[in-house]
């Protein structure tokens, strides 16, 4: 399949542009995004092309923009909802996870809401909005949770987003925006939803981890290959449904398992991941798990304490150390 | 003299209909949420819609508007009495009508979500170029609420085809609407959003049927939203077992004077367009309807529990696509 290389963010708003071609029912509404292109450009180009027709600016409305979608949906629409932020969320609580989740169930599958949720998370170029909430969404049946860390994942998994039947919600990290630029398949290119992948294979450790700290995991995994330790990491890509039969494969090969996030470490996603292999692979494990993420405290504003705040590549070096100290 | 005999004959049996039908889910259910004295405003505002229009009824009163939209008594009674046959198979409370009749369902047990999900529908309807409409109604309580702000005003803004209808029954539970809000008229509130707002008898179903259809025509011709807010009253408790003691015996009275079956019973029958005999027989083919209906449902199989329904949670499966 020909392949181009681009960004992080023009990778998800070619998969954008692609679907939108193809479904005159794919819509995107949310704030800044039409002239002004989105916030850090999440949606440059789509308004040059698909113009006022498709592309809906809205107010500082979250709740009644999301409220809006689910309506949208069930009248056959498939919407694309653009929250600048994660930390914008919270407003559209009721709407995200006590609504649209549960509409399929509800009704007997005679309703569905093939809503496509996006928004940025994460340390960034400019610091701002940096909270990551994706774990909370994890928690509720009936909505699927993405999270890629590549160009090529962020297109494959926004078209499968917008072609699912079901709400997604999609987690876009900030500093991968424009910092990372990689090939991209043209044209079809899907990524399934549920399915982890391994980004570099390895017989030691596994690493499981999601957006930014995938790069981080690999930073570290090239650093353990000089001194002969084969770190295997594994993008996690969709955090709900996880894709469990990935995970204990991987643990399966390796025997020890961290897991990394940039998200609190406590009622985060590694907590799930960590339980879910103690309950189904314990029998695989030659090492307790370990899990890399933020320490509990509000996200800081100044970059000396942000940096302090925020797990890195050392903290997943640190964390792959303490469980080879375990040998079989 | 009544303008329309035909509507007003057929919302007085609808709303007879919705008395008897609310009375013996009461005397069913004591969580059903009472509507005695409010069935002006459901049945005046989604009496007449399209097919193609879009009803959000307030979930008090909401069962006549799925019966008006084609739901047989017995699918109602299958929700009340919490048979397999219902709409949510026993997922959900009765307050849920088959999407494909366009009737929004109330999806949680909060209130507001869903006027913000009906600006939705008249999005699509927008965006379809369609010229049909969506109607909505909820309480004066609810109006309170970011969710009502939110939508209304966008809805405005973007000139969607909808009415917004507050059923003010001036309580909200145990709170009054006097002391939940300032504001002496609620459809004053409308002026904050640029679009027209209208004060209605709520208990008068031909003045909420009238101020509801010139609003529907507004939002076909493409004129945007109107707010309508329609005065009535909670004559019982918030639910069936409530006894609504924390409210005074006099203003309940006062209401009683004004119920809006009876005072268009007295205009049907002053206007000579139905007679007192055949006013009863309204009253009687109700009692057997609902009487009917609610001995078959009786019958309907019971939930199981593999309803639960695991394996319906989501649209496509894991590894989708």
């Amino acid at each position: 399949m020909p392949a181009r290389r681009m960004t992080f963010v023009e990778a998800l708003v070619e998969g954008i542009r692609e679907e939108m071609r193809r479904d005159p029912n794919v819509f995107v509404l949310g704030q800044d995004i039409g002239p002004f292109g989105g916030s850090l450009r999440s949606t440059l180009g789509l308004w040059e092309e698909f113009g006022p027709a498709r592309i809906f600016d809205t107010p500082i409305s979250e709740s009644a923009a999301a409220g809006l979608c689910i309506g949208a949906a069930l009248e056959g629409l498939r919407p694309i909802l653009d929250i600048s932020f994660g930390e914008f969320l919270p407003s559209a609580m009721p709407q995200l996870v006590l609504h649209a989740p549960v509409v399929h169930w509800l009704t007997l599958g005679k309703a569905r809401v093939p809503l496509t949720i996006r928004t940025k998370v994460g340390e960034g170029p400019y610091g701002g909005h940096p909270q990551c909430f994706e774990a909370w969404f994890t928690h509720v049946p009936g909505l699927k949770v993405v999270m890629p860390s590549t160009p090529a994942d962020a297109k494959g998994l926004m078209k499968s987003a917008i072609r699912d039947d079901d709400p997604v919600l999609f987690f876009e990290h900030m500093y991968l925006y424009h910092g990372v630029r990689d090939v991209v398949p043209d044209g079809e290119h899907l990524v399934p939803i549920g399915r982890a992948d391994v980004k570099r294979p390895g017989k030691d450790v596994t690493v499981a981890a999601t957006a930014w700290m995938v790069h981080r995991a690999l930073q570290a995994a090239h650093q353990f290959a000089a001194e002969g330790v084969e770190v295997e990491v594994l993008d996690l890509r969709t955090l709900a449904p996880l894709d469990v039969a990935g995970l204990l494969a991987s643990v399966r090969r390796t025997g020890r398992l961290v897991v990394a996030h940039e998200a609190w470490k406590i009622g985060g996603l590694g907590a799930e991941v960590a339980a879910t292999v103690a309950e189904q692979g314990f029998g695989y494990l030659k090492a307790p798990v370990v899990r890399v993420g933020a320490p509990h405290a509000p996200v800081p504003a100044h970059p000396t304490i942000r940096r302090a705040f925020l797990p890195d590549a050392q903290d997943v070096t640190d964390a792959v150390r303490a469980v080879l100290k375990y040998s079989a | 003299m009544i303008e329309d005999p035909k509507t007003a004959v057929a919302m007085h049996r609808w709303m007879v209909l919705s008395r008897v039908l609310d009375e013996a889910c009461c005397q069913e259910s004591a969580h059903w949420f009472p509507s005695r004295g409010e069935e002006a405003v459901p049945v005046g505002t989604f009496y007449g819609l399209r097919p193609d229009d879009v009803c959000a009824p307030g979930y008090r009163g909401s069962p006549i508007v799925f019966v008006m939209r084609g739901v047989r008594l017995e699918q109602v009674w299958a929700g009340a009495l919490g048979k397999r046959t219902s709409f949510g198979r026993g997922r959900h409370f009765s307050f849920t009508a088959p999407i494909e009749l366009r009737v929004l369902p109330y999806i949680a047990g909060d209130l507001g979500p869903i006027i913000s999900q009906a600006t939705g529908t008249a999005f699509a309807q927008k965006y379809r170029k369609s010229d049909a409409v969506t109607a909505v109604s909820f309480g004066d309580g609810t109006s309170n609420r970011g969710d009502f702000h939110e939508a209304v005003n966008l809805g405005g803004a973007w000139r969607l085809p909808i009415v917004y209808v507050i059923q003010n029954n001036h309580w909200a539970i145990s709170m009054p609407i006097e002391r939940a809000t300032a504001a002496k008229r609620l459809a004053d509130r409308a002026a904050g959003y640029g679009i027209p707002g209208v004060a209605v008898d709520g208990n008068d179903v031909l003045a909420v049927h009238a101020a509801v259809q010139e609003a529907v025509r507004r939002a076909r011709a493409g004129h945007g939203p109107t707010l309508i807010e329609a005065e009535t009253f909670r004559m019982r408790g918030h639910i069936a077992a409530d006894t609504a003691s924390y409210r005074s015996a006099a203003q309940v009275e006062e209401w009683q004077g004004r119920d809006p079956i009876r005072r268009l019973e007295e205009r049907l029958l002053a206007a000579g367009v139905l007679s007192a005999e055949e006013a009863q027989a309204v009253w009687a083919e109700a009692a057997q309807e609902v009487g009917e209906a609610k001995a078959a449902a009786q019958r309907h199989p019971d939930i199981l529990p593999t309803d639960l329904g695991l394996d319906e949670i989501f649209s496509t499966p894991l590894g989708g696509a």
